[in-house]
């Protein structure tokens, strides 16, 4: 079909956007697109086609060999691993690309980093469908990897030191996910310090030096002390940072001298000569030096991204990309005028193509909660400047514009909306929304910034600063605010703590005692003392979670420093310490409440069926739990249909979620994380509602052990919300964002032939300005018909590029499980009036 | 016995023309590009499927 005006407005008259996109977007773009390999597992499987990189484990493996007899200290050998691979590994350009770099040596492989986990290991020599062939020399190979690690990867050498009855808790999987490691999770970056244009790579190698120079004039003086001995440890970390930089200065010069190869040798296209040469350039200028335009800017930007994902397996991506390559942006295209807005647009939707492509292989467990996604990689858009002047720019559009053209579900983004934002701005917010994007989510600003002062004492200018550390929970990018690693076990599942007050804390799915030992609740005289129950569960199951996290970043700085990510980070080369180290930081940390709204209506349908009404007692309740409801329908369904839910406006139920919300709040200043901040909870799944199904037993709220647990953080269940958006809204306004957690993650869906054309612009915008008021800190949408979705279901090779909202990111609709589909269907859709 | 340095395919580094890379134009079932890998100029391309005589 011709791309004429009629026959867009078919498509959109269709809704199918995703065609609109192919058609809009330029040629470069559309085979870059359709290029890259879609890494996200489905049901927990990699996609056919992808293979598991061995060429990295090899050089790793080999160099760790070599340097086994050599006299350095491990950061410093840890470094060199890191420059071997990088100098060594087999690169390569895209044609028609302008921006360059991948963690794997052909663009289908998925990267494994074998001096992680053992555990990790073990899956991969057992995976099923990825390892190259011929599979007897893979296996002969990895073999040899897994051997050589065993004992000696990250998780090995910190399990020792952990807490054994903790340790084993949280490994059963029953409540949390994730396991302590420092190399392993979200690791925000100081963007203030290497994203600002001030310095880059040689300048902080310069400074370095300097240091190091100063301490070993310092170390050799006549005199001797503590600060002396601490010294070598610091020159130690120093070498280490700058050997990291410069491999990566390196490696940026081998695409220099492949594009000119490339150019000079192979390429007979002129305008594509003149790119490659323009790739050369880049890639000889950044990261050595601060980037000079756009281009410069986001190569800088990716690189930096690449060598802190070979350091270090990173589940979630913190950036604000239109705040820090605004400048370069505005500078092209508006004030040189050197790019187009395509061309630039070219740039923007290659780097976000750049991003989704990038795989590392990953444990079963995270691949199944994390479905059809790489991992929680949620940019920051929008805010605020640290004066607090609006922050939005060409580049915040650009990158909007660019998601609609390139729709890749993988980042997404979530905008920090302010009373500031333009029209223009937040036009282009609603018209991802409207074309079924899922995102950008919206965040509201006023109130985080506040959050983090509250929570975390940021100062307001750093804390102005934040981004998305993952799926949703605010981190400064500052030196002393960010947080170099949330290790996903402070997850816990949180249905687990109803659960257990029936139980006196013994899981019956794993067959442990791992909650703790409350009386036995047929012995509970009152709603009361049912409620103070809850409360000693959720507190020992946040204690879990939390205390082997605390202890990783302990032992990080030691057992698993990470010198690059220390090289790019203003307090650790100005004091020599490990990034990780706590003593250098502000602290950040938050727990993920998995499956929290369970707890509230369980405890509602207990108060009114059990306390109030008298209707049944606790030991028969507890019978009926324990048998999964078998025989007992009838009573079932009156705690589902007679018992109120949270998310209408009532008051019964909601004030149990404050009351909830209060005592997690009130213990989260109690746990205390290693830089000794508090440790608040924040409400959200990821698809941890399908992941826990079967781990959950049968609660209260009438659900059965299997059933999809609620899909958001303060969602109401799919379905349960009866009374429309308002009090939907209303209910979650009685919460207090600012002070009774992180974050909470509402998940909404919207009728995408309500939002058609400017009605729906205005409907939208009233909704969003009920929510502002309302100071609710998040809300995300999803717009796509039942009608779309379940065709999608019967015919899913017609609809590839169907996106949709999961939770705290999108995906495509074809590549999550049935259940997740189901469970989105089943979401209420909500009609704006 | 054939050597990298003898191939179409190895471009020897300026600085030091005993390494080099080895650059070839791979199409795979979604893209095209070109990959390079470091290799010794002196290495063994006896066996080396992909050799092509400068
Ligand atoms: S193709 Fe083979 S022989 Fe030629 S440079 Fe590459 S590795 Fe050496």
């Amino acid at each position: 079909m011709a791309v004429t005006a009629e026959s867009l407005k078919e498509l959109e008259k269709k809704q199918a956007w995703w065609w609109i996109a192919e058609k809009k977007r330029s040629r470069r773009l559309d085979y870059l697109r359709k290029a890259v390999w879609k890494k996200g597992a489905i049901g927990g499987l990699y996609p056919a086609g992808l293979i598991v990189d061995l060429e990295r484990p090899v050089l790793q493996t080999e160099k760790a060999r070599e340097l086994e007899s050599s006299a350095d200290p491990y950061v410093i050998k840890f470094a060199k691993i890191l420059a071997h691979v990088l100098d060594n590994k087999t690169i390569f350009i895209t044609d028609h690309s302008q921006l360059v770099g991948y963690l794997g040596s052909t663009p289908n492989t998925i990267t494994w980093d074998p001096s992680l986990a053992s555990i990790l290991n073990h899956e991969v020599i057992n995976d099923p469908q990825c390892l190259p062939e011929p599979l007897d020399d893979s296996l002969r190979t990895i073999k040899d990897i897994v051997n050589y690690w065993a004992g000696k990867s990250d998780l090995d050498k910190i399990l020792p030191y952990m807490d054994l009855d903790d340790s084993m808790k949280i490994l059963s999987g029953a409540i949390g996910w994730g396991v302590p490691l420092a190399r392993g999770g979200y690791s925000g970056k100081d963007y203030e310090y290497i994203m600002t244009g001030k310095r880059a790579f040689e300048d902080i190698i310069a400074e370095l030096d300097r240091r190091i120079d100063d301490a070993y004039a310092k170390a050799h003086e006549p005199s001797a002390s503590k600060e002396i001995s601490n010294l070598y440890d610091k020159i130690n970390n120093w070498e280490a940072m700058k050997i990291t930089l410069e491999a990566g200065i390196r490696y940026a010069k081998r695409y220099a001298r492949l594009a000119r190869i490339i150019a000079e040798n192979f390429e007979t296209d002129p305008a594509r000569r003149e790119e490659l040469l323009k790739i050369a350039r880049t890639c000889e200028h950044v990261p050595a030096k601060p980037p000079r335009d756009l281009q410069e800017s986001l190569q800088y930007d990716l690189f930096i991204q690449l060598f802190s994902r070979n350091e270090a397996i990173e589940g979630a991506w913190p950036a604000r990309p239109d705040y820090y390559h605004g400048p370069y942006y505005e500078k092209d295209v508006n004030v040189d005028r050197v790019l187009t807005e395509e061309e630039a647009l070219d740039l923007v939707g290659e780097f976000l193509i750049r991003a989704y492509e990038v795989s590392q292989y990953k444990p079963k467990w995270s691949r199944e909660g994390l479905q059809g996604i790489e991992g929680t990689w949620v940019w920051t858009l929008g805010g605020v400047k640290p004066d607090g002047s609006d922050a939005c720019n060409g580049m915040t559009i650009a990158l909007l514009k660019a998601a609609r053209l390139v729709r890749v579900s993988n980042p997404t983004f979530a905008f920090r909306w302010h009373p500031k934002v333009s029209d223009e701005v937040m036009r282009e917010c609603f018209e991802c929304i409207r074309q079924g994007l899922g995102y950008p989510s919206m965040r509201n600003d006023p109130v985080l910034v506040a959050n983090a002062m509250h929570w975390h004492g940021h100062p307001i200018e750093e804390a102005r600063t934040w981004v998305h550390q993952a799926c949703m929970s605010p981190a400064p990018t500052t030196k002393h605010g960010f947080q170099p690693m949330r290790m996903a076990n402070a997850t816990a599942n949180t249905a687990k703590i109803i659960e257990y007050v029936f139980t006196s804390g013994y899981d019956n799915i794993v067959n442990m005692q791992i909650g703790a030992e409350t009386p036995p609740v047929e012995t509970f005289k009152s709603y009361e003392e049912f409620f103070q129950a809850w409360v000693t569960q959720m507190k020992h199951v946040f204690s879990l979670v939390v205390r082997p996290v605390n202890r990783g970043r302990m032992l990080a700085p030691t057992l698993t420093p990470r010198p690059f990510l220390s090289a790019v980070s203003e307090r650790s080369v100005e004091s020599g310490l490990d990034v990780n180290d706590p003593s250098i930081s502000r602290g950040n940390a938050w727990i993920t409440a998995f499956t929290w709204v369970e707890n509230i209506d369980s405890l509602a349908a207990v108060k009114k069926l059990v306390f109030d009404e008298k209707k049944y007692t606790l030991a028969e309740l507890k019978e009926a739990l324990a048998n999964n409801w078998e025989g007992r329908e009838e009573m079932r369904l009156d705690f589902v249909r007679n018992a109120p839910k949270w998310g209408n406006d009532d008051d019964y139920v909601d004030s149990i979620m404050l009351d909830c919300l209060r005592e997690a709040a009130k213990f989260s200043r109690e746990l205390k994380c290693p830089s000794g901040n508090s440790w608040p909870i924040l409400p959200e799944n990821v698809s941890g509602n399908i992941h826990y199904a079967n781990v959950v037993g049968a609660l209260p709220n009438g659900r059965r052990l299997g059933d999809a647990l609620y899909d958001g953080g303060i969602s109401p269940g799919p379905g349960l919300d009866k009374k429309g958006p308002t009090a939907v809204l209303n209910s979650c306004a009685k919460i207090d964002h600012i002070t009774h957690g992180r974050a909470f993650l509402l998940n909404q869906r919207l009728s995408p032939t309500q939002m058609a054309g400017e009605k729906g612009y205005q409907l939208c915008k009233a909704y969003m300005k009920t929510w502002a008021d309302l100071g609710i800190d998040h809300v995300q949408f999803n717009c796509v018909s039942d009608e779309t979705l379940r065709a999608a279901q019967r015919d899913p090779e017609k609809y590839p590029e169907l996106i949709v909202r999961v939770a705290g990111y999108s995906a495509h609709f074809v590549d999550i499980s049935r259940k997740t589909q189901d469970n989105i269907i089943q979401r209420t859709v909500q009609g704006l009036a | 016995m054939p050597t990298c340095k003898e191939c179409k395919k190895f471009f020897p580094l300026e600085e030091d023309p005993k390494k080099g890379d080895c650059v070839q134009r791979v199409v795979d079932p979604r893209q095209a590009f070109y990959q390079a890998k470091p290799v010794e100029a002196d290495r063994n391309a006896a066996s080396c499927p992909s050799f092509e005589k400068r």
